[in-house]
């Protein structure tokens, strides 16, 4: 299994692509043939209203979720279930997936051991360095706040150096030195080659950070725009429109 | 562009399901009929008086019984293999034809207990088997039904349908060699078949083992129509 | 495998540290233990000892019930549920982590019940110990193994609580009868059934091997 020796660029790109993805839920259709091309080294942001299907496409694309139709490729792979690159994404939602009587560094370990990896302990020792949570190591997760909780999760999410990283709103709840440790590890993380995808409502991070936006209003895609990103206030500007439209 | 095929696939099928139980439910009728009459006519046990007559019914049920539960069992791996609604379709239509069967057996069963032997019930194998086979269908049909109507309910009750199923020799296995010791050693007696008793139990096996296929299928046909229903709104042209 | 073994940690680590579920199956059990005695008429000690097999594996699944279902609420708190689904590999590991830290919990407070119930009921438990103690553990390893799959789906279900008896019931009567019958066995003859012993160790086979590998279709949302 891996070596944990971090911030060692991927041996091979991996890149994703999704095609005519769609979801129903009973008679509701969340996704309505979604089409999404994420290469290596390259972020990709997905706007849109509430409800507009965005944490269901990054709940599809990170495989806890199966499409009703549609496919998912991996790199060179054709499309495997999604069980075959499990270890290869990492994934941030609005839960944080952490056990409250464990310790920061416990659950750390914990996940580590989840993704089979060869020194768990030294991983959460690192992680936690560069969350800047030594001080809450061993203090037990249900003791804190929802921005150290946060942070926690997006280091666990992080544990087995995944190639593909999905985040769901992960700058809620956070501060504004924690929203930029954030920001910086995510272009980071894009510099070494990774495939990033950030849900979220925050223009400003999104327009600084995107490689492509999308833009999703009831389902579908109704906006597309590479690099490089409009405004923050374009943004802002161009997603009202689209709600309203839809 | 895409929904108006997928639905009319869904459709098609449906109408196949529809084509194919209606010459079953012709030869239902009829055999039926025939086999109303030759059990109206087999002649009356001496022993057991009229009431042995369940006895042309009873054990045939068994067949739609278990069989309903392999259906939903092999429905519901079908569906975790090939991930098509379909099969879970087939599924719950094995689960409630089959209900249907099983407590069809449970009611003749003890009717034909207490009028031979003067018991409503006994701890016989046969019969405790059944009876756990009916709890299985019962938790089955609960799951679905307390569950979403999603396809993580619809893989839940496959995952159930698999223990069930494996659950049915070994309930069998463990109660015949185990059961029978601590309870009631009472013997539900076979009466051997007479004279002018064959024919009748033949048609029997034979009438209720189309009347399984024809429910399953017509059940089958329901759920689907269902589901399209639940999809697409209902369909404007009357499926007969 | 190494999953199985984290997951073991972690459950009991979790327990240990909030300590809620023993308590409240350890309080259960006794309970039972008690209102057994009252519910029983006032027969003759070897009436009792006939009944006793029977009782205490009663009191032994009720307890597990309760254990059983809360063995996954706590994945469900902050989501964890989806972390585990997460993890690559083989999900029937967890399955097995999951159900290895069930039969721990649930085997320590059997123990406990069967020293209660000799207590109570003034049997002589002691001589059988050990055989009781291994004829409990196949029953048990049975009752975790298909109990922690269908706890996996009942949780995620509405009336979840309801539900798990209804479902989990059923398929216990062939690991209640070989247990009931190899312990009353056990304690009249003071040897090792072994026809019982044969029964139990089929049926665990066959629903661990059934559960590890269906439980990669319940972790799915």
């Amino acid at each position: 299994m891996r070596d944990p020796a971090l911030s060692r660029p991927p041996d091979t790109a991996l890149s994703v692509r999704a095609r005519g993805i769609e979801k129903r839920f009973g008679s509701f259709s969340a996704l309505r043939g979604v089409d999404v091309d994420i290469p290596s080294a390259h972020l990709l942001v997905v706007l849109g209203p509430n409800g507009a299907g965005k944490s269901t496409l990054v709940r599809i694309v990170a495989g806890l979720l199966r499409p009703t139709a549609g496919t998912i490729e991996f790199g060179e792979a054709h499309p495997e279930k999604c069980r075959n690159v499990r270890g290869q994404i990492g994934f941030v939602g609005h839960a944080t997936m952490l056990y409250p009587e464990l310790t920061a560094r416990e659950n750390l370990v914990f996940a580590g051991r989840l993704h089979a990896l060869d020194n768990p302990a030294e991983r959460a020792r690192e992680l936690l360095a560069e969350e800047g949570l030594e001080a809450w190591s061993d203090r037990r997760a249900q003791t804190f706040s929802r921005g150290l909780a946060q942070r926690l999760a997006i280091a666990r999410a992080r544990v087995h150096d995944p190639r593909v990283l999905l985040h769901d709103e992960p700058f809620t709840g956070l501060d504004g030195a924690a929203a930029e440790r954030l920001a910086e590890r995510l272009e980071r993380l894009r510099e070494d080659g990774r495939s990033l995808v950030l849900v979220t409502h925050d223009f400003r991070q999104a327009s600084r950070l995107g490689d492509q936006a999308l833009l999703l209003a009831n389902g579908r895609v109704a906006y597309r725009a590479e690099a490089p990103l409009p405004s923050a206030s374009e943004l802002d500007e161009i997603s009202r429109h689209e709600a309203a439209r839809a | 562009m895409n929904e108006i095929s997928d639905r009319d696939l869904e459709l098609s099928f449906a109408d196949k399901l529809d084509r194919a139980a209606r010459p079953l439910g012709w030869l239902l009728a009829v055999l039926a009929i025939v086999y109303a009459w030759t059990v109206a006519m087999a002649p009356i046990d001496s022993i057991q008086g009229p009431i042995q007559k369940i006895l042309y019914v009873h054990p045939p049920l068994a067949y739609g019984a278990y069989l309903g539960f392999v259906v939903t069992a092999f429905g519901g791996m079908m569906y975790l293999w090939k991930d098509q609604e379909n099969f879970d379709r087939l599924a719950i239509a094995g689960a409630e034809v089959g209900l249907l069967f099983c407590t069809l057996m449970m009611v003749t069963g003890p009717i034909w207990a207490r009028g031979t032997w003067g018991h409503w019930w006994s701890w016989d194998p046969r019969l405790t088997v059944t009876l756990l086979l009916w709890f299985i269908y019962l938790a089955y049909l609960l799951l679905r039904a307390f569950g979403d109507a999603g396809p993580r309910t619809a893989r839940f009750g496959a995952v159930y349908g698999i223990v069930g199923v494996l659950l049915i020799p070994l309930n069998y296995y463990v109660i015949e060699i185990f059961g029978s010791r601590s309870m009631h050693p009472e013997n539900l007696e076979r009466g051997s078949l007479g004279d002018g008793m064959g024919l009748p139990f033949l048609l029997g096996n034979l009438t209720l083992g189309v009347a399984f296929v024809w429910l399953l299928v017509r059940r089958w046909q329901v759920e689907n129509l269902r589901a399209i229903a639940a999809r697409w709104g209902r369909p404007e042209e009357d499926l007969q | 495998m190494r999953v199985a073994l984290a997951v073991l940690w972690k459950d009991l680590l979790t327990e240990w540290r909030s300590r809620d579920r023993l308590v409240a199956m350890a309080v259960f059990a006794l309970l039972v233990v008690v209102i057994f005695h009252f519910a029983l008429p006032e027969g003759t000690g070897r009436q009792i000892a006939s009944n006793a097999p029977g009782l205490i594996w009663v009191a032994y699944v009720f307890t597990a019930l309760i254990g059983l279902n809360r063995s996954f609420s706590q994945e469900l708190e902050n989501d964890a549920l989806s972390g585990l689904a997460l993890a690559p590999g083989e999900r029937g590991w967890v399955f097995l982590g999951k159900a290895a830290a069930n039969f721990t919990m649930i085997g320590t407070v059997q123990a406990m019940t069967a020293a209660a119930f000799g207590l109570v009921f003034d049997l002589d438990l002691g001589s059988v110990a050990l055989e009781l103690a291994a004829i409990t553990a196949l029953g048990t390893a049975g009752i975790c193994s298909v109990g922690t799959l269908i706890a996996a789906m009942a949780v995620r279900t509405r009336f979840g609580e309801v539900l798990m008896p209804i479902l989990l019931l059923p398929t216990l009567v062939p690991v209640i009868v070989g247990a009931v019958d190899g312990t009353e066995h056990l304690l009249e003859t003071a040897r090792i059934p072994f026809d019982a012993v044969q029964l139990l160790i089929v049926v665990d086979a066959t629903y661990l091997i059934t559960s590890f590998l269906c439980f990669e279709y319940v972790l799915d949302e």
